[in-house]
């Protein structure tokens, strides 16, 4: 073979390897390009599936409602039968009582049990004479039968005069219970009813009052702990000890959290009068949780402050505290700001912790030293019963997500406008 | 603006040692970690002067400045060993002094203008309301004549609500002037003060020194020679941390002791 | 007063025990900022101690609730708190966690990884805010909301899965549901130490390998990922130690099996963590207590998971700036 044949075959061989090289290039793009994709297309399905299956359950109603029923019992003052005209727009599904002028259709509560869902009261409808028949400083008091609750019992009267009962005690159907009331009776005596439940309203205000007492404790101790690091601790072993025991915090699973609080923190709430877990035993755990987070924002937020204004103050005889106070802190205090919106997404979120320190038992009412569930908790709560809840699960979880994801686009904005800033 | 003159001459609060010596320096020397910093310094800075310290970039004259209000304090491995005289007491006996107290009795103000953040007025006032002074009317006498003083007062007296960070560099220095005698001290350190500014707004800060000399005692630090033959009395000559040569202003630049002061302020080096 | 007569000497103002008691307030103030450095690192120690106390409790003589044989708790293959006595075995409750964890991070990394190389060397500039934004959400998205995810979605995903081979699950929940759930849970931590470790990679080394004849994507797999991999590491086994931990998801989906260790995919499985959730109703008693011992144990793997993120940097090297 001559000098230039060969040299020929390599050159052809070259271009042979150029093209497998480019195969291979795109082969290896290309799998990045669907990893990536995957990326978006798992978010998307999370986003589509919650969405989807808690869109319907997710209503006002749903935020303002109790999630235990109440029950109630009113006498009427008004029991005759009436007539009433059948309103034109009933849905299907939905009966109308001509003699008492109201309608029921069929409906679920939060045990997700079958019920007579009250829909409508005419004007003049009877039920609008109910008084209160529960014993008790109310007793006798008007009380209007709301719609959207569940019609456990009516007591009517039949021709022969006796008193019966007519609902979902004699498990019927919206339809026959319409039926047996229209056709039996000859007025209506009493009716009890109770709240559908399996509202999320004192999750609500569990998680508010959470949120408050952690950053009551955490802002505090975090705030004096990164002064401390940044401003006065010398550059020696202890300070060096200090910073990794704190960084050492982040790498403990949320449940250990949870141990903890029970394990130190208990006896503390025990002697605020606590005996369960509690939402200030949640508090000053999730403080815990948090205190890494708090201390590194806060730190960066001071390393972001100038050190001539430090020596400006100091300088005018300023002693280091007031420098602290004065000068350093309110430069710091958008970082500072980015920390609290951190810790209220992190509150929001956390739920391992708080099943241990609050407790899983939804209270409509929560008390500072009782059990209570975050919005995050009632949903594993609900999840985690024998029948999981997946429609009241979900729709929290769309506010959970909703209310996370805003913060974390806050906090997105403001660190943005913030290196805006120091860069000028 | 005459009352305020008469109240700054009657300020000779500092009880002074020797006659007209404001600083008595004596064998000072320091040590930056293991960093001979200031090497056997000594030397006295006359009252109501300006006293300029001059000498290539790491020749110890803004050390040394920083020592006579102890923000060297702040520096980590510092280690300072002889003694500096404010009047009659040590300033490194803590018995004798209070450091919070010296820095309101030295004042400084820096190479980069560093206004805080806030208003005009609470800028004014940031050292007395550390001091606990909250009285408004002498509050707001005090940011006028300071003001004045720092000839700034014609261009911000409309809007002393106005933030401090948003003047224009000379500006923002004259202002920091103006904090630094709110405090009526007796000693004005100034650390290369106009290095960042431009020609103008320098030449508005020198004409000021000119004024504030008769109240003060001023001590700057600058890197210009024309700036240090133009407005001080006595001048410094520093080298890799030691004192050259310190004379009054007139003899170091016309006919300097040293051959090495020579070979500096003629440009030969630094 | 008339105006002449107010004296305005602001040095007469000064006076030294208003400065003594400043300095007094600063020592003060100086102090809480100490306390609270120090009780913020006093934390992990409290933990170390109180949970660890708590949890060792149980195989001491004179536990109240009856002592425990340590040797069983840890080389165990049962776990029944339903019976009389209690049988608490953790060794294949470990050995399970320690599986789904492993299945998570291969199906993970790589994606991670690739994810991470696009994001910060393939994708367009307007492309990359809008991936690191994903990234970002998955991060942000609460634990128990995956839980919800993967309890309606992912169990129905590996159910039909499980019939496509002939073979039937407990109505989903399996080893193979955590592991997935698990590796969606861990991308979000890998893929942003990934990014970070990728962008710090030395520009000059990829200039280099260019002018050597390399093609971009060449360049990107082979000199970039290698340089980078240090990061890379260290990213994996921070998603391993948050796979370790997670809880509240894991439980949703694991079944809770009794014994075990389950090797095959589509049957139910126990965790370290779901082991510490599951019917907790009483907060005392010995099965209240050993749940604390099981967070000892889980303590220890994420100790040593973390300890390993030094030996790793250590030996893997990399020229990454992190």
């Amino acid at each position: 073979m001559s000098k230039h044949e060969a040299f020929q075959e390599r050159i052809s061989k070259n271009r042979g390897m150029t093209a497998k090289r480019r195969s291979i290039d795109g082969v290896r793009n290309f799998f990045t390009y669907l990893s990536a994709a995957l990326a978006v297309f798992v978010l998307g399905s999370i986003f589509v599936f919650v969405f989807q299956r808690g869109a319907k359950t997710l209503s006002w109603d749903l935020i303002t409602e109790d999630f235990h029923t109440v029950k109630y019992m009113v006498n009427f003052t008004e029991q005759e039968a009436g007539d009433f005209a059948v309103p034109d727009d009933l849905k299907e599904g939905e009966y109308f009582s001509t003699k008492y002028g109201f309608g029921v259709m069929e409906g679920t509560d939060a045990a997700k049990d079958t019920v007579i869902l009250l829909t409508r009261k005419a004007e003049d409808s009877p039920l609008h004479s109910g008084v209160n028949a529960v014993a008790g400083d109310t007793k006798d008091k008007p009380q209007d039968v709301p719609t959207h609750v569940n019609v456990v019992k009516i007591a009517y009267k039949n021709q022969e005069g006796e008193t019966k009962s007519a609902g979902q005690v004699r498990h019927h159907t919206p339809q026959e219970f319409v039926e047996t009331l229209d056709q039996e009776s000859t007025g209506i005596v009493s009716m009890n009813y109770q709240s559908l439940g399996g509202g999320i309203r004192g999750s609500i205000r569990a998680t508010l009052m959470l949120i408050g007492l952690t950053l009551l404790i955490s802002l505090p101790i975090g705030i004096f702990a990164a002064i401390y690091l940044h401003e006065i601790a010398p550059k020696n072993g202890f300070t060096n000890f200090i910073r990794t025991s704190i960084e050492m915090l982040n790498g403990v699973p949320s449940i250990v959290f949870g141990l903890m609080g029970m394990a130190i923190f208990f006896p503390i709430t025990a002697a605020f009068g606590a005996t369960t877990p509690n939402i200030l035993l949640g508090a000053i755990t999730m403080a815990v949780v948090l205190l890494p987070v708090t201390i590194r924002q806060t730190e960066e937020a001071l390393i972001t402050v100038p050190d001539k204004l430090r020596m400006g103050s100091l300088s005018l005889g300023a002693t280091q505290t007031q420098t602290i106070f004065k000068v350093v802190l309110p430069n710091a205090l958008p970082g500072i700001l980015t920390s609290i919106l951190l810790s209220v997404s992190r509150i929001i979120g956390e739920s391992a912790a708080l099943i241990y320190t609050m407790g899983t038992f939804v209270v409509d009412n929560p008390h500072i030293t009782g059990r209570a569930t975050t919005l995050a908790v009632q949903i594993w709560s609900v999840m985690s019963g024998e029948q999981p809840n997946f429609e009241l699960a979900t729709a929290i979880s769309i506010l959970v997500l909703i209310i996370v994801l805003v913060l974390n686009v806050s906090i997105k904005l403001i660190t943005r406008q913030l290196n805006k800033k120091w860069k000028e | 603006m005459e009352q305020t003159k008469q109240e700054i001459k009657s300020q000779g609060r500092v009880p002074l040692a020797a006659d007209g010596v404001m600083f008595d320096i004596r064998d000072l020397n320091l040590y930056y970690g293991d960093f001979h910093a200031l090497k056997d310094i000594s030397m006295e800075i006359l009252s109501q002067k300006v006293t300029a310290f001059i000498g290539p970039s790491g020749c110890g004259k803004s050390t040394l400045l920083r020592c006579l209000n102890r923000m060297n304090d702040l520096v980590e491995n510092c280690r300072i060993e002889g003694n500096i005289k404010l009047g009659k007491k040590d300033i490194y006996d803590d018995k004798a002094i209070d450091v919070v107290h010296l820095r309101t009795e030295v004042g400084m103000v820096f190479q980069n203008p560093n206004p805080f953040p806030m208003s005009i007025y609470d800028n004014v006032v940031y050292g007395l309301r550390c001091q606990g002074i909250k009285d408004k009317a002498l509050l707001d006498h005090v940011v006028e004549t300071s003001l004045k003083q720092a000839a700034l007062w014609d261009e911000v007296k409309d809007d002393l609500a106005k933030n401090g960070t948003k003047l224009s560099g000379g500006q923002q220095q004259r202002l920091c002037i103006a904090r630094a005698i709110a405090l009526q001290p007796s000693v004005i350190l100034m650390d290369e003060p106009t290095s960042a500014l431009d020609p103008i707004a320098t030449g508005k800060i020198e004409e000021l020194m000119e004024s504030l000399k008769e109240n003060y005692t001023i001590i700057i630090v600058t890197h210009s020679m024309n700036q240090a033959a133009r407005i001080s009395d006595n001048t410094a000559f520093f080298y890799l941390g030691e004192l050259i040569e310190y004379n009054e202003t007139g003899k170091v630049f016309s006919n300097p002791d040293n051959p090495r002061t020579e070979a500096y302020i003629t440009g030969r080096f630094g | 007063m008339p105006e002449q007569e107010k004296n305005f000497n602001v040095r007469d103002k000064i006076d030294m025990s208003r400065i003594k008691r400043r300095e007094r307030t600063d020592k003060i103030f100086k102090t809480i900022f100490l306390i609270a450095g120090i009780l913020s690192a006093l934390m992990i120690i409290l933990i170390f101690i109180f949970v660890g106390g708590k949890g060792i409790k149980p195989f001491l003589p004179g536990y109240e609730f009856g002592q425990q044989n340590l040797g069983k708790f840890l080389t165990g293959m049962t776990w029944r708190s339903d019976q009389n006595p209690p049988v608490y075995g953790a060794a294949f409750i470990v050995v399970n966690t320690l599986i789904s964890a492993f299945l998570a991070s291969v199906v993970s990394f790589p994606i991670s990884v690739l994810t991470a190389l696009f994001i910060v060397k393939i994708a367009p500039k307007k492309l990359r805010g809008f991936f690191t934004t994903v990234v970002e959400l998955l991060a942000a998205i609460p634990s128990v909301v995956y839980g919800v995810f993967a309890a309606g979605k992912i169990t129905k995903m590996v159910n039909s899965m499980a019939q496509h081979f002939g073979l039937t699950t407990h109505g989903g929940l399996s080893q193979l549901t955590v592991s997935i759930l698990l590796a969606i849970m861990i991308f979000p931590t890998i893929t942003s130490m990934a990014i970070n470790a990728i962008a710090a990679v030395d520009k000059n080394l990829e200039l280099g390998s260019l002018a050597l004849g390399a093609s971009k994507t060449q360049t990107n797999f082979k000199v970039v990922l290698s340089a980078a991999k240090s990061g890379i590491f260290a990213g994996l086994i921070l998603g391993l130690g948050r796979a370790f931990g997670e809880a509240t998801a894991v439980s949703m989906v694991a079944g809770n099996s009794m014994t075990g260790p389950t090797w095959n995919l589509f049957d139910i499985t126990r965790t370290l963590t779901s082991t510490m959730l599951s019917g907790l109703k009483e907060t005392s008693g010995l099965d209240y207590d050993i749940r604390f011992s099981v967070g000892i144990v889980l303590m220890i793997i994420v100790l040593i998971t973390n300890f390993s993120i030094q030996l790793i940097k250590r030996s893997i090297g990399g020229v990454s700036h992190e």
